[in-house]
């Protein structure tokens, strides 16, 4: 079992690329489990058609703690891939990071991680801000980290920040940076700058997604785009991204850029001045 | 600088809130946190007062911490005023509802009790229990006190975390003066209270939730322990330009400096009563100085009241060679130069800090609390034991150290103990 975390910017289409990915993997004959950490539960809304479904901790709270069971939680969606919403409070209350803490816990002692999974994907929101996002990476957990960015300053600073959080844990839970993946904002030179951002942090560019009108539609529909439009040149897209990573060996602790060297690498491939 | 702590010297933020709060009459202490935050704090208060002391706990489990304890804390307070009929709930916060940032003063504000709601935030990862006592004060006094409408020669008074019989020997002089006073907040009956049937819902004693809201009415306030307390006379001077001073009065200076700006702010004079008793705490002090004169003191309590001891055992004629704050402060540190001559100075460390310069510095008798008993009988000094918690005697609470009087019964303490520890040699 692979246990896979995806990290990135909030808004850079963590859980967009997520949801086709591990679509593309079931179309594949993976057995995946999916993740959603975002207080936001919609990471696997394609992959339900568009259900909201219960969270852990909306389950946790009704019932208590004694009393969740794994079928009120676990939502099989397209292709078989099991979907679980962490869930958590409402903006501006509680401790959302502990939420995570507690969900990925709860998960653990009811036993969702059953041995036939061949990949268990976290997709865990926007930057890792308090130590309950870090909860993925941590004790052996996910032990591949992807992340997702795209040519602008944020999404990389973002994606620099993580690097820095992976470095903090890899020592003690083994955890390594997988790669990044491109998301396309069709940003000038933007293919060349992420190749190039991914080889000066130590690591490389598992695929290049190019920006396609379909994912939106497919969104609207509530399907991802594999299951919407599979034989689409998006679809293709994710698939490969699925190839790549299902034969990527390519792990390692990253090394994070200085504020500056990021700044002289935007300079260099004109995006800044 | 050692990255670990070795028998931490403080206690955690909400006891100081309680030890505030159990001083007012018919308060009830609701801890918004997970359970162990009002069960330790309760214990400590039971062995040292030996007092069965309430409190309440909004008992937030693993739910309410993600997703906010607004549920349980309105809850906990309606249980409380539907059980209790309190005249005030003073609202503990924990690390724990610190942390995940509920809005206490919101959810308080929102709702409509039929008693006071006080918010007091005590998060134990700034400070220590003076911290707690300090911000429960301060709370107090902002949220109740009225503007005033007919100031008279009355005066505020906020003792700060001392004993009952500390607060009952301020009283006794007070009144010998015919100074009438307000206790910010007043455990001397409380926490002190007589054993009586049929057992009173609520001790008697205290001060009244009327007393505070009054309180800006008073001519001038005193804290004795700046640290704690002190941000509530800053309050009162602020906002209502009060007069305000504060002096710790354990020994002879210190009491005439308490007396005399008494005097100053009420216009009222010492009687001939409290210049006998001055007289009798220096005829006391006079017969036993052969033995503690050049005595090598160790002092560890809060820090106005180990700056004030450090004082009276110099007095005594004392060298203080350690002086040992339980909280860290800078107003400490600067004052503990000017009270130890070349002695060492222990900002907020630890007891193993402490046990460690009470070797290297050849000291004969130490001042602290029952947790620096191991200490004494470790090194074989002589000890005397104040602050709190005192638990492994009985009494320390009933009798006040504070005063001319407070001081008699200080002196002959420590005479006692430098006679039986010379005995043991």
């Amino acid at each position: 079992m692979r246990q896979i975390a995806i990290y990135g910017k909030g808004g850079i289409g963590k859980s967009t690329t997520t949801q086709n990915l591990t679509a593309a993997l079931s179309t594949m004959g993976k057995r995946v489990l999916q993740i959603g950490c975002d207080p936001k539960a919609d990471s696997t809304r394609m992959l339900v058609g568009g259900k909201r479904q219960p969270t852990v901790l909306d389950t946790l709270r009704e019932v208590g703690t004694e009393n969740v069971t794994l079928e009120e939680v676990v939502h099989t969606g397209f292709g078989g891939i099991k979907c679980v919403e962490a869930g958590g409070p409402e903006p501006g209350v509680g401790c959302a990071g502990r939420g995570v803490i507690t969900a990925i816990n709860l998960l653990e002692e009811l036993g969702a991680y059953t041995g036939d999974l061949d990949f268990v994907f976290y997709d865990v929101l926007g930057d890792v801000v308090c130590g309950g996002f870090a909860m993925p990476m941590r004790e052996g957990k996910a032990r591949e980290i992807y992340i997702v960015a795209s040519g602008e300053m944020m999404a990389l600073y973002a994606a620099n920040n993580i690097c820095k959080g992976i470095v903090r844990f890899a020592k003690q839970s083994g955890v390594r940076l997988a790669g990044i993946i491109g998301n396309s904002r069709k940003v000038e030179n933007e293919f060349e700058l992420l190749t190039a951002f991914s080889e000066r942090i130590g690591s490389h560019l598992v695929h290049f997604i190019p920006r396609d009108n379909i994912v939106q539609r497919a969104e609207i529909n509530k399907k991802t785009v594999i299951e919407y439009a599979p034989d689409s040149t998006q679809a293709k897209e994710y698939l490969h991204l699925a190839k790549n990573v299902i034969e990527n060996d390519n792990f390692v602790i990253p090394r994070p850029l200085e504020y500056e060297e990021l700044e002289e690498l935007m300079m260099e491939f004109g995006v800044l001045a | 600088m050692r990255s670990v702590t070795i028998n931490p010297a403080r206690m955690c933020q909400p006891i100081g809130a309680m030890y505030a709060l159990f001083g007012v009459h018919a308060a009830v202490s609701l801890v918004h946190g997970s359970q162990g935050c009002a069960a330790y704090p309760m214990r400590m208060f039971n062995r040292h007062f030996r007092e069965l002391v309430q409190v309440a706990v909004s008992s937030l489990g693993e739910d309410a911490s993600v997703f906010g304890g607004k549920k349980n804390l309105t809850t906990a307070i309606k249980n409380v005023i539907a059980r209790r009929h309190p005249e005030l709930i003073g609202v503990i916060t924990t690390c724990l509802s610190e942390t995940i940032g509920d809005d206490i003063d919101g959810i308080i504000r929102e709702g409509k009790y039929e008693c006071k709601v006080v918010p007091i935030h005590t998060p134990s990862y700034v400070g220590s229990h003076v911290t707690g006592y300090d911000n429960a004060l301060c709370s107090l006094v902002s949220h109740l006190s009225k503007e005033p409408d007919a100031v008279d020669e009355r005066i505020n008074i906020v003792p700060g975390m001392v004993n009952p019989g500390d607060i009952m020997e301020i009283k006794q002089m007070l009144d010998s003066m015919n100074v009438s006073y307000t206790i910010l907040s007043d455990i001397s009956e409380t926490l002190n209270a007589p054993l009586m049937l049929p057992k009173p819902p609520f001790p008697e004693g205290g001060t009244s939730v009327d007393e505070i809201e009054d309180c800006a009415n008073a001519c001038g306030v005193i804290s004795l322990c700046e640290h704690a307390g002190g941000s509530a006379a800053v309050f009162l001077k602020g906002k209502y330009g009060m007069a305000a001073d504060t002096i710790c009065p354990i020994g002879v200076e210190n009491t005439d400096r308490f007396l005399a700006a008494v005097c100053d702010m009420t216009g009222g004079g010492i009687p001939n009563s409290l210049e006998k008793e001055r007289g009798r705490l220096i005829d006391a002090m006079v017969d036993v100085h052969m033995k503690t004169y050049g005595k090598r003191a160790a002092i560890f309590a809060d820090p106005d009241i180990a700056l004030a001891l450090a004082e009276f055992v110099t007095e005594l004629g004392m060298d203080v060679v350690i002086i040992s704050s339980s909280t860290a402060s800078r107003k400490f540190l600067q004052k503990a130069k000017s009270v130890t001559d070349g002695g060492e100075i222990l900002n907020g460390r630890d007891l193993y800090e402490l046990h460690r310069a009470v070797k290297d510095r050849e000291v004969d008798i130490l001042f602290g609390n029952t947790k620096c008993k191991p200490i004494a009988k470790d090194e074989g000094v002589a000890f005397v034991r104040c602050g709190f918690p005192v638990y492994d005697r009985v009494g320390y609470h009933r009798y006040g150290i504070m005063g001319y009087h407070g001081g008699v019964y200080l002196t002959d303490m420590i005479m006692n103990a430098i006679l039986e520890w010379e005995e043991r040699e």
